[in-house]
């Protein structure tokens, strides 16, 4: 057994030397580091390693068994495509938030007991962020603020779950989570939360499709993988079986879908298949028998890689062309036919065809729903997968790359190495679904499932070659509008501009109008103090001038008088003589021996 | 001209597909009855009509959600 060196800090670590390196050295060395942490990852024997004490508890940074390897695997192959995709990238900055990402992505991946998930979790949130605002736009420094503050939120859940977790169990470890329903399974509910926000299960996804569309070409290539896909780990780690979820995924499948459809750029339909993907993960985590956590992960592995491909080719258009609105897009066959040809594979395997990867994945959650005899989730997810090849299989490349007669703008292939990386990935895009033992062999259960069976090859075959029967009469009622869609981010887009103008404007008002009195109050202390007999002379003679006003025709005098006072105050202290002092401390001092000697006695 | 020719032939091979997979259905259908989890795998190419309604339906039901409710001008977060 070797002492082995965490995947995730070669990442993490490999980070701080890429603004030091120039040229082609910092580019072999940016393809180098996945490379190494491959080979890593390849000699790591499962078992408990890196255990740190913290406190009175221990941290553990490496909890290595096949589960979180399968996922690692798939990470560090994924982040080195996606390295490749964004080799041309000048900015040093976009660089290491990428790889903090991945690296702190490990982190959560290896995480053996709570706090290092969390903190991995935060290093996480943090580092993606970066991937948004380097696209140096308004509305992308607007979207990562409130990406920021959704996943800070989220932070605050989870962080809240574990601390009251711990105070019931008195231990920090990250396993199976207690459910039920009541108010003693409350640290399970804040960590779901938690976990369920870095999903994108809706009411808690907007984040996702409003972020996502605004980042970087190559930043938003990097978010499509580790955000979501290590939350479905957490959620096998920590929620398998948990009903609730079958439903939430079911759900959130058709969700993405019909926000998909109603889309009108081309990358934020793509971050709405994430969601619809996402779904039949979710599910499949809830469902929890065997064959459904293998199809969640399963389904989680060849996702990361197809949806990185299709936001790759989603991306090169906008590089090339910089629109990624379908209305400003069409045509554009004649000048980029290889990235459509890739882009393709992509959508394939998202949409489940055979012999590409979605379909050795995604007929395994749909599967088993039958086997748990869960008829409507069935039918939600098959809807899903119509769903999936209608908007990222037809409508995006459809919109893009033909539906007008002549190219919008002219354009051509994005650079070679934008090329390779999608290349790459479509290569194992096909070897997945060609090939699906490589991915069963990977699984931490035993796998007992045949995909290729003649049920489901003619049964997902009549299903997609239907759906473009139903898109190709319908094509035109898909044309890109100028619109946006509303979603649930309007409750805090909105609601919260509502509320910071309820604090700007009636609160502020009201703290204000607070703020006068009390000042007024203290105000005329300060004026009383400054000749306590001068002024209670003046507070008496006003009280007479208005008392006396209707009665006395001369009380002009109190006035005069009332006013010459004010004139002159606070005048000169009268001041007493030193006797009349002494006589008040004496008589104050009497007093209090009176009180003293009697106190028991005459009462108590 | 070209892409029109192009397309025939794509037609074409479409309609092949759609044929081979529906009497590829029947087919099965007929061999194994055994294996409906649910109650609609008894119905005879199931698949492809799920698929060709179920696509209209997302179409219909999202355009209308869209229009009468959620698609808005696209700076309506800057007017509101």
């Amino acid at each position: 057994m070797i002492e082995w060196l965490h995947p995730g800090l070669v990442f993490i670590f490999g980070a701080l030397l890429i603004p030091v390196l120039k040229g082609k050295w910092k580019k072999t060395y940016l393809l180098l580091l996945p490379i190494v942490a491959l080979i890593d990852l390849l000699f790591i024997s499962e078992g408990v390693f890196w255990r740190i004490p913290f406190l009175e508890y221990e941290l553990i940074f490496g909890r290595v068994d096949r589960l979180s390897l399968v996922f690692a695997y798939v990470f560090v192959i994924a982040a080195f495509c996606m390295t490749l995709y964004a080799l041309h990238v000048k900015e040093d900055g976009q660089h290491v938030a990428a790889f903090l990402y991945v690296g702190s992505t490990l982190g959560v991946v290896f995480a053996g007991d709570l706090f290092t998930l969390y903190l991995f979790w935060e290093i996480m949130a943090w580092s993606s962020l970066f991937l948004i605002w380097y696209r140096k736009t308004k509305a992308s420094s607007e979207a990562g603020f409130r990406y920021i503050m959704v996943h800070l939120f989220g932070g605050i859940c989870l962080l809240a779950g574990i601390i009251l977790y711990v105070q019931n169990t008195g231990s920090t470890a990250f396993n199976v989570f207690d459910w039920g329903l009541g108010g003693g399974y409350l640290a399970s509910y804040f960590i779901l939360v938690g976990f369920l926000i870095n999903a994108a299960v809706p009411p808690l996804h907007a984040w996702l499709s409003d972020a996502y569309p605004e980042a970087t070409v190559t930043g938003a290539v990097f978010l499509t993988a580790f955000t979501t896909k290590s939350a479905i780990y957490v959620l096998i780690r920590g929620f398998p079986g948990v009903e609730l979820l079958i439903w939430l995924g079911a759900v959130m499948a058709i969700y993405g879908v019909i926000f998909a459809v109603l889309a009108t750029d081309a990358r934020r339909l793509l971050a709405y298949s994430i969601i619809s993907q996402g779904g039949y993960m979710v599910a499949g985590v809830g469902i929890g028998i065997w064959m459904a956590i293998n199809g969640s992960i399963a389904h989680a592995l060849s996702c990361v890689l197809y949806m990185a491909l299709l936001f790759m080719g989603a991306g090169a258009v906008l590089e090339m062309t910089g629109r990624s609105k379908f209305a400003e897009l069409g045509g554009l066959y004649r000048y980029m036919p290889i990235t459509f040809g890739l882009y393709m594979i992509g959508a394939f395997s998202i949409s489940g065809f055979p012999l590409f990867s979605g379909f050795v994945s995604k007929t395994m959650v749909i599967g088993s729903t039958a086997l748990v005899h869960q008829p409507i989730v069935w039918l939600l997810l098959e809807g899903a997968a119509i769903g999936t090849f209608l908007v990222a299989g037809l409508k995006l490349p459809y919109l893009t790359w033909f539906a007008k007669k002549e190219p919008v703008v002219e354009a051509k292939e994005p650079p070679k190495n934008m090329l390779a990386a999608m290349g790459i990935t479509a290569f194992l895009c096909v070897f997945i679904g060609v090939y699906p033992q490589a991915l069963y062999r990977v699984l931490p259960n035993p796998v007992d499932y045949a995909p290729y069976t003649a049920g489901h090859l003619v049964g997902m075959s009549q299903l997609l070659l239907f759906t473009f029967v139903g898109f190709w009469l319908l094509r035109r009622k898909l044309h890109g509008e100028r619109t946006i869609t509303l979603d649930t981010d309007w409750f805090y887009r909105i609601a919260g501009k509502r509320f910071i103008w309820f604090c700007e404007k009636p609160l502020l008002n009201f703290a204000d109008s607070i703020d006068k009195t009390l000042l007024g109050i203290a105000d005329s202390f300060v004026w009383f103090s400054k000749n306590p007999t001068v002024a209670s002379r003046i507070m008496v003679l006003s009280a007479f001038s208005v008392v006396a006003r209707p009665f006395n025709p001369g009380y002009m005098r109190y006035e005069r008088d009332l006013e010459e006072l004010r004139r002159l105050y606070p005048e000169e202290m009268q001041r007493l003589a030193i006797g009349t002092g002494v006589l008040l401390v004496l008589m104050f001092f009497s007093l209090y021996l009176l009180i003293y000697l009697t106190y028991g006695v005459l009462w108590t | 001209m070209e892409m029109k020719i192009g397309q025939k032939h794509l037609f074409g091979i479409l309609y092949v597909c759609l044929a081979v997979s529906i009497v590829a259905g029947l087919l099965l259908h007929s061999h194994e009855q055994a294996h409906a989890a649910f109650v609609w795998q008894e119905i005879p190419v199931f698949s492809a009509i799920y698929g060709f309604i179920g696509c209209i339906l997302i179409i219909v039901v999202s355009k209308a959600l869209g229009h009468h409710w959620l698609q808005k001008e696209e700076d309506y977060y800057e007017k509101h």
